[in-house]
C-alpha cells in the first residue's frame, strides 16, 4: 500500500516519469497503479478547476487531477495520459501529457524546493525530474483549496 | 424434535444465529427498560421468555454451551420473575453479560470452535448473580427442560410468544436462508393468499403476523393458536427486525406483517424498472409511427405516473425504523455511563422515520460513535452537572426524523459542549490558518481527517475520537454531518442521509452539452419551455399557478450559456425551482457512488453512476443545485441594488454580465458566443457612447472594449468611464489589434485594468483575464 511506502524515491530505485508540458515528474513506482492512455473524463461542474473531471476505472470513479496545477503552476491544456496512483484517501489519476516511462534513478542532484515535491534527479543526458511527494500533494486539504 | 437429516446441522445453527441475534437485542432493549422503570411484571415475564426460547432453541441445534448459559440467564430471571431477587444494577449488569456471553459463543459455535471456558464463565457469573452458589458442575444443559407453559398473561408488545421450545424448532427450510425483511403492508388492499408466505396472515388473529419465508410452513390452515404460529425460527431473526417491532408496539399491531426476503423486493424494484424503460420506448414509438406527442396521451401518462408510484412503493418495502437501532444506542449509552460514573437517561423521538435497511447498517457505527463520545465527553460528572446547577442526569437525545428524500437524525446531549477555542489551539498546532477560523469553522476542525491532527484535537478537547472516520462512513452513504454546540449547555450531531441508496431512478437530461441524472423523487414536473417574468430581479415561472424561480442549468453549474429547452421543476427540502436544460433524455435507474475522499464535497452533486457503455453520469442534488441557484441570484441581484437603476427584465439573470463594444459586427458576435458559452450574460455595444448608455441602463460586471470605433473611442469610454464615482471600481479590458508599446501605455494609463492585443488573441486566455478581473468562484 501506498501509505506503507516511504513518500519519496531515491538512488536506485525504479520511478515512473511522467512528462507534463515541459517538466517531468517522478513517482516511486510501487505507488502507480497503471497508466490509462486517453481517460474519458466526464467534466464535474462546480469542483476545484485541479480536479479535471472524473474517469471510469473498470467501475471505479476516479477523480482525474491537473498535475501541474496542484503543483501551483499553470493548468496543462490536454489529458491524453492518466497515471493512477494509490494514496491513503483513495486512488486518484494525474495528468500526463506523454507518455510516462520507467526509470532507475541515479543519486540526487539537490533538494526540490516546490511544495509537495523532495528531490531532484537528473534523467537521461539533461533533463531534470523532480521527485513527486504522493501523500502530500494528494490530500484532500490540498485538493479543495 | 431434532433437525430433519435431509438439511445439513450447520444450516439450522445459522438459522438459529440469526433468530437469537434478534431475541437478544429485544432481551438487552427489554432490559434496559427495567432498569430505567423500576419492577414490572409484564417485562418481566417478556425477559424470561427470550431467555427460555433461546436456550431451547440452542439444546436443539446442538450448542450446547450457549444453552447451558440461556439456562442460567433463565434462572436468574425466574428468581426475579418469582419476585425473590430485585432488579439492580449487578442484576442487570449480569444479564447484560450474559447476552454479551452468548453474542460471543453462538459465531463460535457455528464455527465449530471450542468455547467450554467462556461459557463457564458467563454461567458462573449469572449463578453468583442470583445469590446462590456457584455452580461448580453443571455440564449438560438439560435439553428438555421444563417447560413453562404457564405463560404469563401478555403475549409482549408484538404479539411475540415463544411459549415452547418445541416451536423453536426448525422447519425445513432452504439452506443458507437469505436475509428477510420485514414489511409492513397499508393495511387496505389485503394480499391475496397467494403464496405460502403470507397464508397465516389469518384475518382472525389480529396482530399476528404472517410468517416464513417461502415453503417454510406449508400452506396450512393458520393455526388455531395464532401466537404460537408467529412463532417460528425463520420469524424474528434479522436484528434490525426484531427490535424495530419492538420500538413500534402500536404500528406492530395495528398493520399485517409479511416477512419475505430482500432478495424478492430488490427483484420487483429491478422489474419495475425495466418495465419503465419500456414505458419510454413505447412513447418515442408514440412520436415516431403515429406523430402523437406521448405526454398528451392520457393513456400514457398514466402508465408512466403508476410505474412511478409502483416504484416508490417497492423501495419503501426496503425500509425499516430508524429507531430499530435504538437497542444497541441504548445499552452503549448505559454501559459508558456506568464504566464513567454518570448517569445518563437515552430517549428516542421519532419512531416513525423510516430508511433504507442497508443505509441504516451503515449508520449504525457512527451512531454509535456519538452516542459514546455524548456519554464520555458531553456529559459532565454528577458532581460537576450539581455544581452547575443542572440535573444530575445527564440527558442524550435520538432524534430521527424524515426531510424529503432525506433521513435526519440527530444526537444531542444536555452536557459541556465543545470548547471551540481548545480546538482551534489544538489544530492550530499543525494549520495556523485554524487560528484565524471563526468559531463555527473551528467547530468542524473536530471532523479533520488525518490521523495526527485528530489525535491531537482529541487530547485537548475530548471530542475528535474517531469523527473522521465518523464523516468518512457517512460519505459512503452520501450523508453529511454537522455540528452545533453550545458551550455549558450541549452539543448536538445532526446527520442527514438519504432514505435510499440502492438504484436510484433518475431523469436524465442534457444541459451544457452534457448528459446529468436528476434523482426523480426531486423532480416535481417537466414542463416544455417556459415564459418567465422577472419579479425582484429574479426570473419565475409559473407552475401550477405559483410563481416558481427558473435558472439555466448550464450556467448554474458554471459549464455553459442558457437553452431554450424545457424545464424541470426540482424540489429541494423546503422550496422548488425551475432548470432549463438542452433536452430530456430519459429516466434511467442508476447505482450511485461517491466520488471518493479526495473530491471535496459538492453540494449540487450527489454522486455518480458508470453506464453500460462505461461513461460516467453525473447524479445531481436537488438541495444543492437549488441553493447555488438562489446564491447565484441574490448576487445577481446585490450588484443591481448598488446600481439603483430601473431594470428591464433580461430573461436569465444570474450569471456574471459583460458588455462587449465594438464596431465590427463579427468581432461582436464571436466575442458574445464565447463569453455566453462560458455562461456569462452578454450586451453589446457599436461605440462608446452607446456603451455608456448602456452602463447607465444596466451596470454590466465588466466590459471589454475595442479602440477603434466611431463616435467614441476605447480609450475615451475607458476614461468616461473612470470619471464616474459609482463606476471606479468597473472592470475594463481593452482589445486591440494595435500592439506598439505607446498603445499598451495609453489603455493602462486612462485606466484600464487589462489589455488584450488581437493579434496574440486566443479564447481562454481572453476567458482567463475576465474570470480574474471578475473573481470568479472557480
Amino acid at each position: 500500500m501506498a501509505t506503507a511506502t516511504a513518500p519519496g524515491v531515491g538512488a536506485g530505485q525504479l520511478a515512473l516519469l511522467i512528462p507534463v508540458g515541459s517538466d517531468t515528474y517522478a513517482l516511486p513506482l510501487e505507488t502507480v497503479r497503471e497508466v490509462v492512455v486517453e481517460p474519458r473524463v466526464t467534466e464535474l461542474p462546480t469542483s476545484p478547476t485541479v480536479v479535471r473531471g472524473v474517469f471510469n476505472v473498470r467501475g471505479d470513479i476516479v477523480p482525474l487531477l491537473d498535475t501541474a496545477l496542484l503543483l501551483g503552476l499553470r493548468a496543462v491544456l490536454e489529458e491524453p495520459y492518466a497515471v493512477l496512483v494509490e494514496t491513503a484517501h483513495g486512488i486518484a489519476g494525474l495528468v500526463a501529457t506523454e507518455m510516462p516511462q520507467t526509470v532507475r534513478l541515479s543519486e540526487s542532484v539537490g533538494q526540490s524546493d516546490m511544495e509537495g515535491t523532495t528531490e531532484t534527479y537528473l534523467v537521461g543526458d539533461a533533463r531534470l525530474a523532480v521527485a513527486l511527494d504522493v501523500e502530500a500533494l494528494l490530500s484532500p486539504a490540498r485538493i479543495s483549496r | 424434535m431434532s433437525p430433519s437429516d435431509s438439511i445439513p446441522e450447520g444450516d439450522f445453527q445459522r438459522l438459529f444465529a440469526t433468530e437469537a441475534e434478534g431475541r437478544l437485542d429485544t432481551l438487552v432493549d427489554e432490559l434496559l427498560e427495567l432498569e430505567k422503570g423500576g419492577a414490572n411484571p409484564d417485562l418481566v415475564a417478556s425477559l424470561f421468555r427470550e431467555a427460555h426460547t433461546i436456550k431451547g432453541g440452542a439444546a436443539v441445534v446442538g450448542m450446547a454451551h450457549v444453552a447451558r448459559v440461556a439456562h442460567a440467564l433463565e434462572d436468574l430471571l425466574e428468581e426475579v420473575r418469582r419476585d425473590r431477587r430485585g432488579v439492580d444494577a449487578a442484576l442487570i449488569d449480569a444479564v447484560l453479560a450474559g447476552v454479551d456471553a452468548i453474542r460471543t459463543l453462538i459465531p463460535l459455535a457455528v464455527a465449530g470452535q471450542d468455547h467450554e471456558q467462556a461459557a463457564f464463565d458467563a454461567e458462573q457469573r449469572l449463578r453468583i448473580a442470583v445469590g446462590g452458589p456457584a455452580v461448580a458442575d453443571k455440564t449438560a444443559p438439560p435439553p428438555a427442560a421444563p417447560v413453562r407453559a404457564a405463560a404469563p398473561a401478555s403475549p409482549g408488545p408484538a404479539g411475540r410468544a415463544g411459549l415452547a421450545h418445541e416451536q423453536a424448532a426448525p422447519a425445513p427450510e432452504p439452506p443458507a436462508a437469505p436475509p428477510v425483511l420485514e414489511a409492513p403492508l397499508p393495511p387496505p388492499p389485503r394480499i391475496p393468499a397467494a403464496s405460502p408466505a403470507v397464508a397465516a396472515a389469518s384475518p382472525d388473529a389480529p396482530g399476528a403476523r404472517a410468517v416464513g419465508p417461502e415453503g417454510s410452513r406449508g400452506p396450512e390452515p393458520a393455526s388455531a393458536e395464532p401466537l404460537a404460529a408467529a412463532d417460528h425460527p425463520a420469524g424474528d431473526h434479522a436484528t434490525d427486525q426484531a427490535a424495530a417491532v419492538h420500538v413500534e408496539p402500536v404500528r406492530a399491531s395495528a398493520t399485517e406483517m409479511v416477512q419475505m426476503p430482500v432478495h424478492r423486493i430488490d427483484d420487483l424494484v429491478r422489474l419495475i424498472g425495466e418495465a419503465s424503460a419500456a414505458t419510454l420506448r413505447l412513447g418515442s414509438a408514440l412520436l415516431e409511427r403515429l406523430k402523437r406527442d406521448p405526454s398528451t396521451v392520457t393513456e400514457y401518462r398514466d402508465l408512466v405516473r403508476s410505474l412511478n408510484e409502483l416504484q416508490e412503493l417497492a423501495l419503501h418495502a426496503r425500509m425499516i425504523p430508524v429507531m430499530s437501532l435504538a437497542p444497541r444506542l441504548r445499552r452503549a449509552v448505559r454501559d459508558l455511563a456506568r464504566e464513567t460514573e454518570k448517569e445518563v437517561r437515552f430517549e428516542t423521538r421519532g419512531e416513525d422515520a423510516e430508511i433504507d435497511r442497508g443505509v441504516l447498517e451503515r449508520l449504525a457505527d457512527p451512531l454509535l460513535h456519538l452516542v459514546r463520545n455524548a456519554v464520555d465527553h458531553g456529559v459532565e460528572t454528577p458532581n460537576e452537572r450539581r455544581l452547575r446547577g443542572k440535573p444530575i442526569e445527564g440527558l442524550i437525545r435520538l432524534h430521527a426524523m424524515q426531510l424529503g428524500s432525506e433521513v435526519v437524525i440527530a444526537v444531542s446531549d444536555d452536557g459541556r459542549g465543545i470548547d471551540v477555542d481548545r480546538v482551534r489551539a489544538a489544530a492550530g498546532r499543525t494549520d495556523s490558518s485554524a487560528m484565524e477560523m471563526d468559531d463555527e469553522a473551528a467547530l468542524y476542525l473536530i471532523f479533520r481527517s488525518g490521523l495526527s491532527t485528530a489525535t491531537k484535537i482529541t487530547g485537548v478537547s475530548g471530542r475528535g475520537v474517531g469523527l473522521d472516520a465518523v464523516r468518512a462512513s457517512l460519505n459512503a452513504v452520501r450523508g453529511r454531518i454537522e455540528v452545533r454546540s453550545d458551550p455549558g449547555v450541549g452539543t448536538e450531531f445532526r446527520i442527514a442521509v438519504p432514505i435510499t441508496m440502492a438504484t436510484l431512478r433518475c431523469l436524465v437530461i442534457n444541459a451544457g452539452g452534457q448528459a446529468y441524472a436528476i434523482p426523480l423523487h426531486s423532480v416535481r414536473a417537466v414542463l416544455p419551455p417556459q415564459p418567465s417574468a422577472t419579479v425582484g430581479g429574479r426570473a419565475m415561472t409559473m407552475v401550477d399557478g405559483r410563481p416558481v424561480p427558473i435558472s439555466s442549468l448550464a450556467r448554474v453549474l458554471g459549464t455553459g450559456n442558457g437553452s431554450e429547452g424545457p424545464a424541470v421543476i426540482v424540489a429541494g427540502l423546503t422550496r422548488s425551482h425551475a432548470f432549463r436544460v438542452d433536452d430530456l433524455v430519459d429516466q434511467r435507474d442508476v447505482v450511485v457512488k461517491g466520488l471518493g475522499e479526495l473530491v471535496p464535497r459538492l453540494p449540487a452533486v450527489a454522486g455518480a453512476g458508470v453506464q453500460p457503455d462505461g461513461s460516467i453520469l453525473l447524479v445531481l442534488e436537488a438541495a444543492g443545485l437549488i441553493e447555488r441557484a438562489r446564491r447565484m441570484d441574490s448576487g445577481d441581484r446585490s450588484v443591481e441594488a448598488a446600481d439603483g437603476g430601473a431594470q428591464e427584465a433580461p430573461a436569465p439573470r444570474q450569471a456574471p454580465s459583460i458588455l462587449v463594444v465594438d464596431d465590427a459586427l463579427t468581432v461582436r458576435e464571436l466575442q458574445r458566443s464565447i463569453f455566453e458559452n462560458a455562461g456569462y450574460r452578454v450586451k453589446v455595444a457599436t461605440d462608446g457612447e452607446e456603451a455608456l448608455t448602456k452602463i447607465s441602463e444596466e451596470r454590466p460586471d465588466l466590459v471589454l472594449t475595442d479602440v477603434q470605433m466611431p463616435r467614441m473611442d476605447g480609450f475615451q469610454l475607458t476614461e468616461a468611464i473612470r470619471g464616474q464615482p459609482s463606476l471606479a471600481s468597473l472592470p475594463v479590458i481593452i482589445l486591440t489589434s494595435r500592439g506598439s508599446d505607446e498603445d499598451r501605455r495609453r489603455g493602462l494609463e486612462c485606466g484600464a485594468d487589462g489589455y488584450i492585443v488581437k493579434s496574440g488573441f486566443d479564447q481562454s486566455a481572453l476567458l482567463h483575464a475576465v474570470e480574474r478581473l471578475l473573481g470568479a468562484e472557480r
